[in-house]
């Protein structure tokens, strides 16, 4: 049986890498902990499956089709297309097809329907994290791509319930795999809008407050606040399929911080996952 | 509302090569794309808040960098639109 051996979240934004050098060095080494942090317990998690929930910025989706949720099934995915990552050190990341089709089975089976790659382009959004988090070994990368970028979103709620599909494919996998789960995005953020730049301290760290209690608490707070939060604010939905994986029981902070020059409310989190 | 055609220019940009090719010659791409007027004057003027109605905030954002815009002046337009 497959085992759920970590459940994490870490920000991501371009700038991280365009201006890395323009932040100031306490928040550097602040981010460079936190990323690190992640990583170290990824490594120690010993995962042979990352199921990667992350948004597609435009790299493979279009107005052409957007769908809400898609699970890559490939034998390979494409490193990151941006020409700003090309020191990416991947041009190409192994993905884990058996466990993938496992994924879709399972959710299918429970009256979800997602779309399904072979081949899908990981930008930024998980290789910054990827990057910074210097792992050991990388896993296999089992991609959940989650709409948090063209409206319409999928509900909060679906999001969350998506995590307990996770847990369940985790479960009823027969083969001994270990499998972590990384959600990357949020916190609080706004891009290409009037209010670019804008960081939402208050609304970042009730957000953070609420993940510690009952969902239904939660998801309520986020159905009011996100349509009036920063677009990329959205990206916490990630967080919340993360949250469901992990049965729901809670993270340890492992920073927050607002980083004006990446204009982002960048949190990293590890769940408290129960195995 | 979204610009289908102005939003699929956007999405190609991205692709090795092309926005290169845009900046040497944008207007070769206008036709291509089926582009009204109005928006190939847009495109032509920089016209930031324009556009901004028309395409998804990060396609604006991509679109914006791509020509060579700085953020704060990109932030500015937007603002001021």
């Amino acid at each position: 049986m497959a085992r759920l051996v970590g459940a994490f979240a870490a920000s991501h934004g371009p700038l991280l890498v365009r201006e890395w050098n323009a932040i100031p060095a306490d928040q550097q080494r602040r981010l460079d902990s936190a990323y690190r942090e992640i990583g170290s317990r990824l490594s120690s998690a010993k995962a042979d499956v990352l199921i990667a929930v992350t948004p597609d910025h435009w790299s493979n989706f279009s107005l052409d089709n957007y769908p809400a949720f898609c699970v890559g099934v490939g034998a390979t995915n494409e490193g990151p297309p941006e020409p700003w990552m090309k020191d990416f050190p991947h041009k190409e990341l192994a993905g884990h097809p058996a466990f993938a089709s496992h994924l879709v089975k399972t959710a299918l089976d429970a009256g979800f329907e997602p779309a399904v790659s072979h081949r899908l382009k990981l930008d930024h959004g998980l290789c910054i994290p990827l990057w910074r988090m210097q792992l050991a070994s990388m896993p296999a990368i089992v991609p959940l791509i989650v709409n948090s970028i063209e409206p319409p979103f999928p509900t909060v709620r679906r999001c969350l319930e998506w995590g307990s599909i996770l847990r369940k494919a985790v479960r009823s996998f027969k083969k001994p795999l270990r499998v972590a789960v990384l959600a990357t995005g949020g916190l609080s953020h706004s891009v290409g809008e009037k209010t670019m730049g804008a960081i939402d301290e208050k609304l970042d760290k009730e957000t953070i407050r609420l993940f510690a209690g009952k969902p239904e608490k939660l998801l309520s707070y986020l159905e009011k606040k996100l349509p009036k939060a920063g677009n990329g604010t959205e990206e916490v939905r990630n967080w919340l399929v993360a949250h469901g994986a992990a049965d729901c029981r809670g993270f340890e902070l492992v920073d927050y911080l607002p980083v004006p020059v990446v204009i982002v409310g960048c949190g990293y989190a590890s769940w408290r996952t129960g195995g | 509302m979204r610009d289908y055609w102005l939003s699929k220019l956007f999405f190609d940009l991205q692709a090795p090569g092309v926005a290169a090719a845009y900046r040497a010659d944008r207007e070769s791409f206008f036709a291509k794309y089926s582009l009204q007027n109005e928006v190939q004057n847009a495109l032509r003027s920089d016209d930031v808040p324009f556009i901004a109605q028309r395409v998804n905030p990060y396609l604006l954002r991509y679109y914006f960098f791509t020509v060579g815009m700085k953020d704060e002046e990109f932030k500015r337009r937007l603002r001021d639109g």
